[in-house]
């Protein structure tokens, strides 16, 4: 286990080293943003006088060698438009984003799994048709349609909900306020909408497998009570598959909220990455990315633990 | 939050609530009174300036030359000034007294006041010592709001300061929010959480007539959306010709696309009917613009001819770089002149990309042909020629945004004379004459149209929009009914 937690840990060293890396580079490779810091009538002392503040005035490697050196001693840089360091501008903003993938990942898990096995054990009668057919819906739409009619519908028509913003937040979070749930509905919805779909099918196919084994009709055979058969026996045996996609799907909830954010401007890191690219904001990106993976990493190693609970026969090695 | 930090519309648009300088350009931008009552030339380089009695800061210390000179210091000397360029002209400031102080310009200045309007007036009490980080969370100022909360991406409140020196603001709160996305921004007006939202998309402003509880506003702005071109190099990289010249470097075909490009149709179909046809470098509400000069019409069998007497009867081939997310339906625009210009025999490819990889090509002189915009902040055309008409002289700081390096040394000359002339009449007449040197006789840019600003606000308030396009709460009052 030790073994396995210290293999993880390199491993991530040698992830985060290459994304800064290769982000440091398409970054330093992509544009100037003294030119877009400076007013438009500034001179070319200024733009000098700029690119040395900013540390931009260096080759490549110099540039980077500098990036690592200040990483050693815990900074990630100054952000170029906000003049903060750039992992207080991330992380600032990482509770509105979180809050969202973690909402959405809950309702669609605590909604997906039974509507799944339903359809699984209701194979070829009404109930599966009706929840494939939803589940074959929400795989289709597009995010950011969903998004704009949710818009159009209870805020534009009926006006019963706020169309954007985040609302009152209190302990880091909108869903402790009342105000706070009005404005986190819809963008949940529409993050909830497709995490829900797939979590549906992969749960049905996963347990229309399962149920067919030999196990399950031995279960049957020593007369278990149906309830006992289906959750213990059955889906047990499917979350291995089913958590392994979850976890991957909530770190991609995670980094690309993009979409819903912009649409109902949710202050999460979403559009404070898509504003950085825009202006070239290489601390920033660096930043975002090295947590974003972090997450993932941490994500993993969870499903990975999880693993040995749900299933004895698994070994971390 | 930095009032010094950067210039930028939306930006500067907030903090122009919170900030007062000595002089401030009103709705038309003409020069009015602020922090200063009045002022004087004791000669053509020096401007003798009376500053306010009992005025405070939003933290109760009193406003007088000292802090004049803090802020003065400050916007020249910060590292990480976005200012730096418009007070270069203004090399000197001394105290005369606690509420007079002279300024000295390194030659005679006419936009001395322009310039004046961008000093922001800090308190040098509450920031001496403090870090970079700490004055960019806590704005202090003399303006009619003061700032209590800045949520990032989220909001950004301020609440109207009781012993502000005009009488409290109207309105108690004022609570900006980021709305970048064109669609949210009006559903958040047709859905009442907003008041006033700026930037109304083109497609949207029928649905936003239609209902009866809303206003919509449309102001001809600054902003001019031109055509530039390579002028200088023989062989451009990005133009194929039978003989591999530059035809730009031909007034005539630089001609021949000004009567080559539909202009009327863009403005009718591409913006809307939102935009005006440009004729010259200049808006009318511009200092500098010349009422005299019209846009000539369209008249491809022209630009034909044009083109077949500088050689090239049967065309080129060029690419036309276009950012596509920095001004109104950009790639759209660009789309439409390449249509244009199909039909006088130019085979145009646009190549759209986002602006921070376009401004970064256009800088290095990687393109032959480019679509661009201008403003002129200062209500004055001599930005816009000094910029990016100019000729190219780094050591002067003239001709920074000429990337197609349009080089007319009359028109230098001319120009320059007119950045020293005091006198308004006198110079008035001197950008007329550089204009027409530069874009009648030579056609050193394309222009194309200027944008119209577009705005919509609740019925419930009075809004008159400005020419900059900035938002001042202290003029937006609840409607009586």
């Amino acid at each position: 286990m030790l073994r396995f937690i210290l293999d993880r840990l390199w491993h991530t060293f040698l992830v985060l080293l290459a994304i800064s890396f290769i982000t440091f580079f398409i970054m330093y490779k992509a544009g100037d943003p003294v030119q877009l810091l400076l007013p438009p009538d500034a001179t070319q002392a200024q733009v000098i006088q700029m690119r040395h503040t900013l540390g931009l005035d260096g080759s490549f490697f110099i540039q980077y060698k500098g990036f690592l050196l200040q990483l050693s001693h815990g900074h990630l840089g100054t952000s170029f438009l906000y003049g903060e360091p750039a992992l207080t501008v991330v992380l600032e903003r990482l509770p509105a984003t979180l809050e969202l993938a973690v909402l959405a990942m809950f309702f669609a898990i605590l909604i997906g799994i039974p509507l799944g096995v339903s359809a699984a054990v209701h194979h070829g009668k009404w109930q599966e048709k009706i929840i494939m057919f939803f589940s074959l819906t929400g795989i289709s739409i597009p995010v950011f349609w969903i998004a704009m009619v949710l818009v159009l519908l209870f805020s534009v028509t009926f006006n019963i909900l706020p169309s954007s913003g985040r609302g009152t937040v209190y302990l880091f979070s909108s869903a402790f306020t009342w105000d706070g749930i009005r404005h986190l509905i819809m963008p949940v919805t529409t993050l909830t909408l497709f995490q829900l779909a797939l979590i549906i099918r992969l749960t049905q196919s996963g347990m229309r497998e399962v149920l067919s084994k030999e196990y399950i009709r031995f279960a049957r055979a020593r007369g278990l009570s149906p309830s006992r058969i289906i959750y213990t026996h059955g889906l047990r045996n499917t979350l291995i598959p089913l958590m392994t996609v979850i976890g991957l799907q909530f770190g991609q909830l995670i980094a690309f909220t993009i979409v819903t954010e912009t649409i109902f401007a949710w202050p999460g890191t979403g559009k404070l990455i898509i504003d950085a690219i825009q202006n070239l904001d290489r601390p920033v990106v660096v930043a975002y990315l090295l947590i974003i993976a972090l997450i993932f990493v941490a994500i993993n190693f969870t499903v990975d633990l999880l693993y040995t609970f749900i299933d004895p026969r698994i070994r971390l090695r | 939050m930095d009032p010094y930090a950067i210039e930028e519309v939306a930006t500067i648009s907030i903090l122009s609530n919170i900030f007062e300088a000595p002089v401030t350009l009103d709705k038309d931008l003409k020069v009015r009174p602020a922090l200063a009552t009045s002022w004087e030339n004791s000669d053509p380089t020096h401007w003798i300036v009376h500053l306010r009695h009992h005025v405070s800061f939003h933290n109760g210390n009193p406003f007088n030359a000292d802090d004049v000179l803090f802020s003065f210091h400050r916007i020249k000397q910060w590292a990480r000034s976005g200012f730096r360029g418009e007070m270069a002209m203004i090399s000197g400031i001394e105290k005369l007294d606690a509420y007079t102080v002279r300024f000295t310009t390194q030659k005679p200045f006419p936009l001395f006041l322009q310039k004046l309007s961008r000093l922001r007036i800090l308190d040098k009490e509450t920031l001496r010592g403090k870090s970079d980080a700490w004055i960019a969370n806590h704005p202090v100022g003399t303006g009619p709001y003061r700032f209590i909360e800045w949520r990032r991406g989220d909001r950004i409140v301020l609440h109207a300061y009781e012993n502000y020196w005009q009488g409290a603001a109207a309105f108690d709160t004022l609570i900006f929010k980021p709305l970048s996305d064109s669609s949210t921004r009006v559903a958040a007006m047709l859905s009442g959480i907003v008041d006033l939202i700026n930037r109304v998309p083109t497609m949207d402003t029928r649905r936003l007539r239609s209902r009866n509880d809303i206003r919509f506003f449309s102001r001809p702005g600054l902003r001019l959306i031109y055509l530039q071109m390579d002028q200088h190099r023989h062989t451009s990289p990005y133009i194929q010709t039978p003989t591999r010249t530059n035809p730009f470097l031909d007034k005539r075909v630089r001609q021949a696309l000004y009567f080559g490009i539909d202009e009327t149709a863009i403005v009718h179909y591409i913006m809307g009917g939102y935009a005006l046809e440009a004729g010259q470098l200049s808006p009318k509400a511009v200092f500098g613009s010349d009422p005299t000069l019209k846009r000539p019409a369209y008249n491809p069998q022209k630009a034909k001819n044009l083109l077949k007497e500088a050689g090239y009867p049967h065309g080129f081939t060029v690419r036309l770089d276009t950012p596509n997310n920095r001004y109104v339906n950009d790639a759209k625009i660009a789309e439409a002149v390449a249509v244009s210009l199909a039909k006088i025999g130019i085979n145009v490819n646009v190549n759209a990309m986002p602006k921070s990889r376009f401004f970064a090509q256009i800088s290095r002189l990687d393109t032959s042909f480019f679509l661009v915009g201008w403003e002129d902040i200062d209500g004055d055309a001599g930005s816009m020629m000094s910029a990016c008409i100019h000729s190219y002289d780094a050591k002067r700081g003239y001709g920074r945004y000429n990337y197609g390096r349009f080089s007319n040394t009359h028109f230098d000359k001319l120009f320059e004379s007119s950045q020293e002339e005091m006198q308004r009449e006198k110079r008035l007449a001197l950008l007329q004459k550089s204009q027409i040197l530069a874009l009648i006789d030579s056609q050193c840019i394309i222009p194309l149209h200027f944008q119209v600003d577009l705005y919509a606000a609740k019925n419930s308030i009075n809004f008159d929009p400005r020419l900059d396009g900035q938002i001042r709460a202290f003029y937006i009052t609840p409607k009586v009914p």
